[in-house]
């Protein structure tokens, strides 16, 4: 029944399956009868994605669950599921502190709503935001439901034990939704919430137990619901026409002629944006997404073009990258402690330097970008789509439609790869103005492949220039970083940026990893924004954003000054590892500061054997390890991997990785180390097999065929060892990458002795650096 | 019109011939569990069964499966337990799940040809089949185990 | 002298054309209206079926989209374009008035009822073997269920003078043994059969010879292999460099399945061969493979201790450098979750071993490349069983890339040359399946 395959056909269709077909219901006014319902959520576990109905009465003891009369208990998830398993985690940790059965717990993926907050899901945030708040959440209903049984029951509340969906007390027990039925009425003030005392450590039964995701099984069968999956009655299909690029162009002319004999166009739309999101678009309307696709290949669109981004190719973006480093006076410099760092360098015996650069990289996830957009009958307009910050892009909905806050919800769904994409719903506002253009009417966008690839907001092109200072003792005095690139967040979210201790803001984004927490005396880091970038193209957020490149050059680094100094690179990190002043760490989130970055290494050094003779010729471990992804909530990673080089072919075979992380606690364990494997594989990836270059202002490459990140045959063998901890949990989705671009360098220079020293490390720059470099 | 059959059922469509099957199978009949990817048959995303064999969808034309037998996600199993979807959820390997139906797809053909496959054919056939979440070493660990399931050998995991 | 050596040789001249106009001119027959026509038994038109699918006279007579046997199916020739005629019992337009004689007289000697010769793409000078029974079996077939259409057969485009009907007499006097099929009495029955099937109503050589300068076949070259239809039909005698020799055993399966694993899939113009022998009782298709298998000179052999077969197969393992070469890393994401076998020991016939099968081994690329731009519908190669079409997916390099790899690295064979031009030379040949 719940897998009863086939829907009627289109013809003949009245069920239309899903979220879609309630939407439609509820639009048209309960036509069939069924009740009006505020469908708010996405339930992950249901093949049609809809949320459980609380049974009987209902006690919720916060904002974010609901207990039934049956002990169901039912946990909002404000968090974009897209294969971190999220919620089940998060549900996870409010259960533990509740005392729930784990059996009834249940998840729901919320639609926007101003109760519920920011909503947004990146930085590897997630997990340890909502540490604090489920917990306190959970806390509240287990104090509620022992104050309720102890009324009952005539006893003093510190007496009732709750635990695994049992109250019991005085020899008496009750269910949770026994006591439910007879009504708890218990409500929290934040105050209260914030004061609750919390389970200790030791009492958390479910944290650590190896527990099914609840998203996992509809993704085994195909009844997960994703974005590009979305329906509603009397939609019709878009398919956009791209501007050259990304900023300047405007539509003068469009000309369908040609589509015009093709069956089930309707017609094309030239978009115009107030919110300037999406400038010189136009949409192609028809009836089906495959005769949109047939005809826009023959709709003519003309531009007027501003700007010059048509000349700019990625070596004017590392050009200007390098032109804002060698100027001394660009960019803002963060909290390092001293940061004087040009006299040291001054009166040093000895200074190294080296220039590191990264070239761009498209997310490519697996779902290409789409949407869906309605003005439902009550005037809201709903967009469907998966999306990982809705709280930024409301705002730019609502300028777009010209409608006030309130009037935009964004429907939940899952997202097939998010990788931070979709932090940048930029793709949702075309297709919302396209609707609106319609009088409201359904429109559902789904971008082709290089459609999606041409409106990436890409990794962007990036430089890092290192400098080491060393005394006549061959002593560490003073580090010096510079770091230029397109800043995503000032372009997108500029309010988000910190100011540096120069009084120059700074994107936090694309200059977290500079600040490290080795010992370097006196230490400078500087981040400068590429306004070239930013004037040619939208930069993203992707996958652990600048610690994934900036980690490449400060890893990569310390292996040379190790080797400069003549100290093993092992050593000479352990030793830079004091944990004294500002790298001694604070709670609650960097407890130990950079000891625990040193035991991680110390670790996978370990157990990959580092250091240790006897593997073939060409063949070499190298070790790297990072902070994840910020000082203010640290992931400690150490990571490891050996590579074997062929010299006649430049190929690395990638052999083995092992990786070492410390996250504090780990609530899911077998999501955690999913997300470390799939994080370090992006790592690899990155390092190795990807990279694209910009030319007349995109991207040379269009899909799959020029463009290779990792396939099965690339995947290496890997080892994870997760530190065992009752800190405070930090982040796993992106820590993992960190560390792989550097390891990969210092294993290839171990190897074959060439320092590779730009991304992607491509055989045949491995086979230039081999030959350039003296036998 | 263009009739086939497709999990169990004929359907008879008025659709263009060159329609690409995928987008019949998803926005005609409405069955989505098959997802696009990339749409030049690189991706393995759009995988279903077609005489039983694997056979990307964004390329295929409609007018090319006239008269066969499809089997999508949803038909491999009336219970979603074929011993490739069981293995799938005891290793627990989709994580954002998108590129897996495609993937069983494939791993469920492989193994009806290539029954007791070594990681060197599971490498071979699964290439093809691209995951950007990267869980490959957790869908090669099960298909191995979906393999040892289908030969009845009782598995160490 | 002179004087009398010239008439003389005016007087042989004039006898010689009046002879030779005497050989090519041909009476028209009476026409002959349905009442007058004999009436036929189910069993003779049945066996005319069988036969009619034997020859699979539907492909040709039967335009893309049209009405079967009505005709106006084009065959682009390297002497211009001609229609086949409507052969259905239509009177106005089709062989409706035709007797048997008539008929038989068009199968035996290439004449139709008016007295004119008919174009030989029409291919009597195979059809000349079949028996009268068979022919009239056949006619038998037609009249009683081909349903009448009308549908004027359109002229060709054939230049002057070739296409002067009278002047055809030359070139049959020049190249057609007229007469029915004698069978070698040195040779099994089944052989004969199969000898009377693929020489006479199958017509093999008509695609599998080379033709001379005037389209004729050349005997010498009997089944060396032609270019057909932009496809190569690839040479079916021991001139064919298939992996795997075709054996009377292999014959026999890949005519009966529309596939063999070793040497792929019947597609193209050789799926409506397939269609039709598909009707045919086994010992027919057995028959016809023994008679092919002798001509190849193949005996059965172990195909998983062939070379060739372990070469490729070894080949297609995965190969973790894969990106460095275009055609491999294309393969290996598009390609191979379906073309991989795992051992020479169990090759699938539904996942063709890209090394091994005819496509890959042929001097010509260009079957190889109709399959990659148009891949095998359902209804060709394994029943029920298709191959997507990547036109659209690939550009020429792409494909050209493929195509170089599969030839050089798991075929083993010297590359093919001017590949991009290939390709683009027959995708600019649109719906030639």
């Amino acid at each position: 029944m719940a897998n009863d395959m086939f829907p009627p056909r289109r013809a003949a269709r009245l069920e239309l399956g899903r979220r879609g077909f309630l939407v439609s219901m509820c639009a048209a006014g309960a036509v069939f009868g069924f009740p009006r319902r505020a469908q708010a959520t996405m339930n992950p576990e249901s093949p049609d994605g809809l949320p459980l109905d609380a049974a009987g009465a209902k006690y919720e003891p916060t904002l974010w669950y609901w207990i039934d009369s049956t002990g169901k208990v039912n946990v909002n998830i404000i968090r974009a599921e897209m294969g971190q398993h999220v919620g089940t985690s998060i549900a996870r940790i409010l259960a533990d502190e509740l005392g729930a059965n784990w059996d009834d717990v249940h998840i729901d993926h919320v639609d926007s709503d101003p109760k519920w907050g920011t909503m947004v899901t990146g930085g590897s945030w997630s997990v340890w935001q909502s540490w604090p708040v489920y917990r306190q959440a959970g806390a509240a209903g287990r104090i509620a439901l022992a104050e309720k049984a102890a009324s009952l029951w005539g006893i003093d509340a510190s007496r009732i034990t709750v635990e695994n969906g049992i109250v019991s007390g005085g020899g008496k027990t009750a269910s949770f939704g026994e006591l439910v039925t007879q009504g708890v009425t218990r409500v929290f003030t934040a105050a209260e919430l914030q004061a609750l005392p919390l389970k200790p450590h030791a009492d958390l039964t479910l944290l650590g137990k190896a527990l099914p995701a609840l998203d996992i099984r509809t993704k085994t069968t195909g009844q997960a619901i994703y974005g590009i999956d979305s329906k509603v009655d009397g939609m019709v299909h878009a398919a956009p026409i791209l501007p050259p690029t990304r900023y300047g162009c405007t539509v003068t002319g469009i000309d369908d002629s040609a589509a015009k004999g093709v069956k089930g166009y309707q017609q094309t739309l030239k978009i115009d944006d107030p919110s300037g999101t999406v400038p010189g678009w136009a949409m192609v309307i028809a009836d089906s997404h495959w005769a949109a696709q047939k005809a826009a290949k023959l709709v003519k669109v003309s531009y007027d073009i501003k700007g010059n981004a048509q000349q700019i190719g990625e070596a004017d973006i590392q050009a200007e990258n390098k032109r804002l480093i060698d100027d001394p006076k660009t960019g803002a410099l963060l909290d390092t402690g001293d940061t004087d760092v040009d006299p040291v360098f001054a009166k040093a015996t000895d200074t190294i330097e080296a220039e590191y650069t990264t070239q761009t990289v498209l997310h490519f996830q697996m779902e290409p970008l789409n949407a869906l957009a309605f003005q439902n009958q009550d005037g809201i307009w709903e967009i469907h789509t998966g999306n990982q910050w809705q709280s930024l892009c409301l705002p730019w909905l609502q300028t777009a439609l010209g409608v006030g806050a309130g009037k935009v919800i964004m429907r939940t769904y899952l997202l097939g790869g998010g990788f931070g994409r979709r932090l940048n719903g930029d793709y949702a506002v075309p297709v919302a103005l396209a609707s609106k253009a319609l009088g409201g009417k359904p429109v559902k966008m789904v971008m082709m492949r290089p459609d999606d690839v041409q409106f990436d907001s890409v990794r962007p092109p990036t430089m890092s220039r290192l400098r080491m200072a060393f005394d006549a003792g061959k002593q560490v005095i003073a580090m010096d970083t510079a770091v230029a690139s397109g800043w995503p967040t000032k372009v997108m979210v500029p309010s988000f940026m910190p100011k540096g201790v120069n009084g120059e803001h700074y994107d936090p984004f694309a200059s977290d990893g500079a600040d490290h927490w080795y010992d370097v005396g006196a230490q400078r880091a500087r981040a400068i924004s590429n306004e070239l970038a930013e004037a040619t193209f939208r930069p993203g957020w992707l996958r652990s954003v600048s610690p994934g490149w900036i980690n490449f050059a400060v890893e990569s680094f310390m292996d040379e000054a190790a080797r400069h100094v003549g100290q093993d690179p092992l050593q000479f990190r352990l030793d830079h590892f004091t944990a004294q002043g500002r790298n001694a760490g604070a709670a609650p989130n960097a407890v130990g500061g950079a000891a625990r970055q040193a035991a991680v290494l110390k670790r996978v050094a370990e157990i990959s054997g580092y250091g240790e003779r006897g593997l073939p010729a060409d063949t070499a471990i190298g070790i790297a390890t990072t902070y994840g992804q910020a000082r203010s909530m640290p992931t400690w990673v150490g990571g490891a991997v050996q590579v074997h080089v062929d010299r006649t072919t430049g190929h690395v075979d990638v052999q083995k990785v092992w990786l070492v992380v410390d996250c504090g606690t780990v609530v899911d364990p077998d999501g955690a180390r999913a997300q470390v494997e799939g994080g370090a594989m992006w790592g690899v990836s990155m390092a190795l097999y990807e990279g694209t270059q910009f030319k007349g202002g995109r991207v040379i490459d269009s899909n799959l065929d020029t463009y290779t990140p990792m396939r099965m045959v690339d995947a290496p063998e890997m080892t994870i060892e997760m530190v065992e901890s009752t800190e405070a949990p930090t982040g796993l989705g992106e820590p993992g990458t960190t560390v792989m671009a550097p390891a990969l360098a210092n294993a290839i220079f171990a190897a074959v002795g060439v320092r590779m020293r730009h991304l992607p490390m491509t055989p045949q720059a491995i086979l230039d650096a081999l030959k350039a470099t003296p036998a | 019109m263009i009739e086939f059959t497709i999990n169990g059922r004929k359907v008879s469509l008025d659709v263009a011939p060159d329609t690409p099957l995928l987008w019949v199978i998803r926005d005609e009949i409405g069955l989505t569990g098959t997802k696009f990817g990339c749409g030049v048959g690189m991706c393995g995303a759009c995988t279903v069964h077609v005489g039983g064999h694997p056979t990307r969808g964004c390329i295929t034309p409609v007018q090319d499966v006239a008269g066969a037998e499809i089997i999508t996600i949803e038909g491999l199993d009336p219970n979603g337990d074929h011993p490739v979807q069981v293995a799938w959820r005891e290793l627990q390997v989709p994580q954002c799940g998108y590129c897996q139906s495609g993937q069983i797809m494939t791993a469920a053909a492989m193994l009806r040809d290539i029954p007791n496959p070594t990681d060197e054919d599971i490498d071979a056939v699964m290439t093809g089949n691209l995951c950007r979440c990267m869980t490959y070493n957790r869908i090669r660990a099960a298909v191995r185990q979906a393999a040892a399931a289908m030969r009845g050998a009782v598995t160490n995991g | 002298m002179l004087k009398s050596t010239l008439s003389a040789l005016a007087a042989a001249a004039v006898i010689v054309i009046g002879g030779f106009g005497i050989y090519a001119w041909h009476s028209s027959l009476p026409a002959m209206s349905p009442a007058e026509r004999p009436s036929f038994d189910a069993a003779t038109v049945e066996q005319g079926r069988l036969i009619a699918a034997a020859g699979y006279c539907a492909a040709c007579h039967t335009a893309p989209g049209g009405a079967p046997y009505a005709g106006n199916y084009p065959m682009v020739t390297s002497f211009g374009t001609i229609y086949a005629s409507n052969i259905t019992p239509d009177p106005e337009t089709g062989i409706g008035e035709w007797s048997p004689e008539a008929f038989r007289r068009a199968m035996h000697e290439g004449v139709d009822r008016e007295g004119r010769n008919l174009f030989p793409a029409f291919p009597y000078d195979h059809f000349t073997k079949m028996s009268d029974a068979d022919v009239d079996a056949v006619y038998a077939y037609i009249m009683t269920d081909i349903p009448p259409v009308k549908e004027i057969t359109k002229q060709p485009s054939i230049p002057f003078p070739l296409n002067i009907r009278f002047l055809q007499s030359g070139w049959k006097l020049l190249f057609v043994h007229f007469g029915r099929y004698e069978p070698d009495p040195s040779q099994s029955a089944a052989w004969n059969r199969g000898a009377y099937l693929v020489e006479g109503v199958a017509h093999c050589g008509a695609c599998h010879t080379p033709r001379n300068a005037l389209g004729a076949e050349e005997k010498s070259k009997q089944y060396a292999g032609a270019v057909v239809d932009n496809w190569t039909a690839p040479p079916l005698a021991n001139a064919n460099p298939s992996a795997v020799p075709w054996s009377a055993a292999e014959f026999t399966a890949y005519l009966k399945a529309g596939s063999d694993p070793y040497h792929g899939v019947a597609s193209g113009p050789m799926a409506e061969v397939v269609a039709g022998f598909r009707q045919l009782p086994d010992s027919d298709i057995a028959a016809i493979g023994t008679y092919l298998g002798s001509a190849s000179g193949a005996t059965g052999s172990n195909p998983a201790q062939i070379p060739a077969v372990v070469a490729s197969i070894n080949a297609g393992k995965p190969d973790p450098a894969y990106r460095q070469n275009p055609g491999e890393q294309l393969y290996a994401s598009a390609c191979a979750s379906c073309h991989y076998n795992a051992s020479p020991d169990s090759l699938e016939p539904e996942r063709p071993d890209l090394g091994i099968i005819s496509a890959t081994r042929l001097d010509d690329p260009s079957n190889l490349i109709h399959t990659i731009l148009d891949g095998v519908p359902a209804s060709q190669g394994v029943h029920g069983v298709t191959m997507p079409a990547f036109r659209t997916a690939l550009d020429n390099s792409q494909i050209a890339a493929i195509a170089a790899y599969l030839r050089t690295t798991q075929a083993g064979l010297p590359p093919w040359q001017n590949l991009e031009a290939s390709v683009q030379s027959v995708r600019e040949r649109a719906g030639t399946n």
